[in-house]
């Protein structure tokens, strides 16, 4: 794959950027040596639409864009709103990425990058440039890299353009809840599938415990479980400000519980102590899910340790599940006696990595939506005085962890 | 409400082979939706395999080291394989385990698609390979990689999960199985893991000899442990080609005796037989090619969709078609039938020696290195339209390509333009360039009503560029996940010798044309033209 050498051409209204575009296109079209007229096929697979604020956040976004364009040939809007007090108007430049056949034919246009830089009140009406650049009869993926604002006119607008929203739950400010319940609210009863990184981040942690219950012996205890424990790296060990990044340990709770069948009895709540708490109910028992803050080398939120214990006829499991970089360790005991260990080869997700699922992950899959409606019902009832604080500190946090 | 009727016992199990297969059916049949893991509900399709033992016979062989290991190892290096995982490699030759690592690392560097090593990963893998000396004949020896294995479940967690792949000579599958059977490898015990045997092509040589081959593998394993490789199966436009037809609603109206006026499938080599010039004197092009790659592909065009995508549902209906094709009787194979062998000639810029000239080939062989075949398929959707196989060595280019060709229009409004509408064809290219291309007519732009005929072309290449995985990489993950769609079932394979033994004896009974009958480098025998030209069609220029 090799960028367009040509000096990108600043364009500065939409009709500007529709005439480039066509001439791309028309230039893709080729004569080859066989004397017959072809047409270039245009696979674009995708609008993606990155509503990035910040330039530099605009930049990491189109690199890792980039990276995926093998994969998914897309028409990419990126868009930086400066949302500044100078004239109405915007700034555009489109990058396109050919890409060379194995053979060394001619090389065609495979994905195109559209920059745009709003200024002034042009701002506060980004679907208006959004609308007429997309390819017709696409799927709309958006993705709201930073914090995005679910109560907001901005959002009214965009959400309702989008097949699929981008979020990474993980790198929001505060505890992440907030956003996390408003996001759960907002996606509610729309033909909209969310693909937060948050969730992506934690599919080897999904794909070692499924595997580990595939055992027929160990598979009915999914239906006799007592507790669910997660541990999560927060600063001193016990997360005093409350402000460290919950919501990858709130969707490991989400997930298992929306996957066997649980509800929610009494939604978190934070004890003085840092620790969380929230019961859940599963049939005829009650299933007890703890947060823990621990001291850990991962970053702050990170998820550092999942344990399930459950108990059928007689047996008490206790399941543990740790990650490194490369792998993910399953350990079942019944009792202390050890049941099952299972290693399993699974490095952590780079940013390209859970960009790639985000588009791929089936817009029928329903595990996603339950794991978010579930979690909005988990943290339903928190008390305000979290909320007071929440957005208030902006702390570094590492976004390469589980 | 329906009566209810008091179930049929099945038959009383006689034999200790008879009993396992009615437990793990009624496993099967019984097994309650509540078993189901409902944590796997939105994970991703890369399952990986349970924790297994891979035991590689004819581990110094070509294949072997061409293929298998460097698939096993991209395999691993893109974490598709189980941390408990260990490769036994089995073969006569004398050597050390760190001999057969340094040997299969250099391999590895050779053959594998993606470059260069990945030295963590190569090193994670490779302490996992051990060798193991074996003459197939030495029932000792058997003991011993019995032995071995157990020691291998309780050192590296395999956990009695074991894949037996033979890369060997053909001659010597009937004799390992037999040994795996002696041995008790082949038994799938409740909680003792799963055993499987991967067997490589050819597939007997004839209909009997194919028949004698299942049956001496079914002696000892079940049908549903036995996964027969056509690697033209794990290609990804194949698979791509079940992806078109059924994952799109707009073609099914038109793939059918009403639309489409005939297919044209070609395998073309532009290599001869370089080196293996004893083993192409004993198969030629019917028994390399036809019997199951094109017959295959044929398959994968005239299916009728499945009910679902699981192995059975799949082989089912590509026996079917197998089933449906007229069986070539004397008077077609003389007719509707070519063979050819390639004389000496220029191809691809440089002299090129005939057939009869290559090392290990008779100077009089009557062998075809081309055949060339019209076969019709007699069901509802085929019926009448007649679809023309070829396949050869030394021809211009290495392509794979099955075209469907569809009926003119039938009024022709546009014959007063200066270019001649030709006929849609969709063309869906194998190797190399995999891709899709349809022709269609188009409006030349101007005052006029010109037409001009337009490819449109889609290029795995261009629009998605990324490395596929290698036909090996797909069909070796698919038998460690029991996944058996695209392996090729014991009663295909005798279908499709059903159609193809008749050729062969037909040619046996009758004069062989007088080869040399085509040039390296040319499209084959004229014969082969005139087959089409007899329809009123021609090949397509590839």
């Amino acid at each position: 794959m090799a960028p367009n050498l040509r000096p990108p051409e600043v364009l500065h209204s939409v009709p500007e950027i529709e005439r480039a575009l066509a001439h791309i296109w028309a230039d893709a079209t080729t004569h080859r040596g066989d004397g017959e007229h072809h047409v270039a096929a245009r696979s674009s697979v995708l609008n993606l639409v990155v509503v990035a604020g910040r330039r530099e956040t605009a930049e990491r976004c189109a690199a890792t864009i980039e990276a995926t364009a093998g994969r998914h040939p897309s028409r990419s809007l990126i868009l930086s709103a400066l949302d500044d007090e100078s004239r109405p108007g915007l700034d555009a430049t489109i990058r396109t990425v050919a890409v060379a056949t194995a053979a060394g034919g001619t090389p065609q246009t495979g994905a195109e990058t559209i920059y745009v830089t709003v200024h002034g009140q042009t701002s506060h009406h980004l679907a208006s440039i959004i609308v007429p650049l997309l390819v017709h009869d696409l799927p709309v993926a958006l993705w709201w890299p930073r914090d995005p604002q679910f109560n907001s006119h901005r959002a009214d607008r965009l959400l309702p353009i989008a097949d699929r929203l981008i979020v990474d739950g993980s790198s929001w400010s505060g505890d992440g809840l907030d956003r996390l319940g408003a996001m759960a609210l907002v996606t509610q009863g729309r033909r909209l599938v969310v693909a937060d990184f948050a969730l992506l981040r934690q599919a080897r942690w999904r794909e070692a415990l499924a595997s580990v219950y595939d055992l027929p012996d160990l598979r009915p205890h999914l239906r006799a479980i007592r507790s669910i424990t997660v541990e999560f790296a927060a600063p001193e060990g016990g997360d005093p400000t409350g402000l460290t990044n919950v919501v990858r340990p709130v969707y490991h709770v989400a997930w298992l519980a929306s996957r066997l069948g649980m509800s929610v009895v009494e939604p978190m709540r934070r004890l003085p102590d840092g620790r969380r708490v929230a019961a859940l109910r599963q049939g005829n028992h009650v299933v007890a899910a703890e947060w823990r803050p621990v001291c850990s080398d991962l970053g702050e939120g990170s998820t550092v340790r999942v344990e399930i214990a459950s108990r059928l006829s007689g047996a008490e499991l206790v399941g543990e599940v740790t990650a490194g970089d490369r792998t993910v360790e399953v350990a079942i005991d019944d009792k202390g006696r050890e049941r099952v260990r299972r290693t399993y080869l699974a490095p952590r997700l780079g940013e390209v990595d859970l960009l790639e699922r985000a588009l791929e992950d089936s817009a029928s899959d329903s595990v996603a939506a339950e794991a978010l409606a579930m979690a909005g019902n988990l943290i339903a009832a928190e008390p305000t005085p979290r909320r007071a604080v929440v957005g208030a500190v902006e702390r570094h946090r590492s976004r390469d962890h589980d | 409400m329906s009566p209810t009727r008091a179930p049929v016992p099945p038959p009383p199990a006689r034999t200790a082979r008879q009993l396992r297969e009615a437990t793990s059916s009624a496993r099967r049949r019984h097994r309650p939706d509540a078993d189901l893991n409902p944590l796997r509900q939105g994970l991703r399709l890369e399952r990986v395999p349970d924790p297994c033992s891979f035991v590689l016979f004819g581990a110094t062989g070509d294949l072997a080291h061409r293929k298998v290991i460097p698939a096993i190892y991209q395999l691993w290096r893109t974490n598709l394989l189980p941390a408990e995982f260990s490769i036994v490699a089995v073969a006569r030759r004398p050597y050390t385990d760190e001999a057969f690592g340094a040997e299969v690392r250099a391999s590895v560097e050779a053959n594998s698609r993606v470059q260069p090593v990945d030295e963590a990963a190569w090193a994670e893998l490779a302490k996992r390979i051990t060798y193991q000396q074996l003459d197939f004949g030495d029932d000792a020896g058997f003991d011993r990689l019995s032995e071995r294995l157990d020691a291998l479940d309780a050192e590296r967690g395999t956990a009695g999960n074991r894949l037996f792949y033979l890369a060997t000579q053909p001659s010597q599958v009937t004799e390992i199985v037999r040994q795996l059977g002696r041995v008790g490898l082949d038994h799938e015990m409740r909680g003792s893991g799963w055993r499987r045997v991967v067997v490589e092509k050819p597939f007997g040589r004839d209909y009997e000899s194919a028949r004698r081959l299942n049956h001496e593998v079914a002696k000892v394993f079940r049908e549903s442990q036995v996964y027969r490789i056509d690697h033209y199966l794990g290609k990804e436009t194949v698979r791509n080609l079940l992806v078109f037809r059924f994952g799109n609603g707009i073609f099914e109206p038109v793939w059918n005796r009403s639309y489409v006026d005939h297919v044209q499938i070609t395998v073309a080599e532009s290599l001869g037989v370089e080196s293996r010039g004893a083993f192409y004197e004993e198969t030629g092009a019917s028994r390399d090619i036809l019997q199951n790659h094109l017959l295959q592909l044929m398959t994968l065009v005239a299916m009728e969709p499945p009910s679902s995508f699981h192995a059975d549902a799949l082989r089912d209906q590509k026996l079917q078609v197998l089933r449906a094709i007229a069986t070539p009787d004397v008077e077609h194979v003389r007719h509707d039938v070519v063979r050819g062998q390639y004389g000496s000639g220029w191809a691809q810029g440089a002299a090129a020696p005939g057939y009869r000239e290559e090392p290990e080939v008779d100077p009089e062989s009557e062998t075809e290195t081309y055949v060339a075949g019209r076969f019709t398929i007699e069901d509802w959707r085929w019926s009448g339209v007649p679809f023309y196989l070829r396949a050869g060595k030394r021809l211009p280019e290495r392509t794979t390509e099955i075209a469907i060709q569809f009926k003119e229009v039938p009024l022709p409004l546009f014959r007063e333009s200066t270019g001649d509408p030709a006929p849609n064809v969709l063309a869906m290219r194998i190797q190399p360039d995999e891709g899709i291309m349809l022709r269609f007519a188009a409006k030349v732009p101007g005052l006029g009503l010109d037409v001009r005929t337009v490819n449109m072309d889609f290029d795995y290449g261009t629009s998605f560029s990324v490395d596929s995985p290698d036909a090996y990489e797909t069909l070796i993950l698919d038998a460690l996940l029991g996944d058996a769609s695209l392996f090729t079932r014991a009663d295909e394979v005798e279908a499709a010798w059903a159609v193809v033994t008749p050729i062969i004896e037909g040619w046996a009974a009758m004069p062989a044309p007088r080869f040399p009958n085509y040039a390296a480098g040319t499209w084959g025998p004229e014969a082969a033209d005139e087959l089409m030209e007899r329809d009123g069609r021609r090949w397509r220029r590839i």
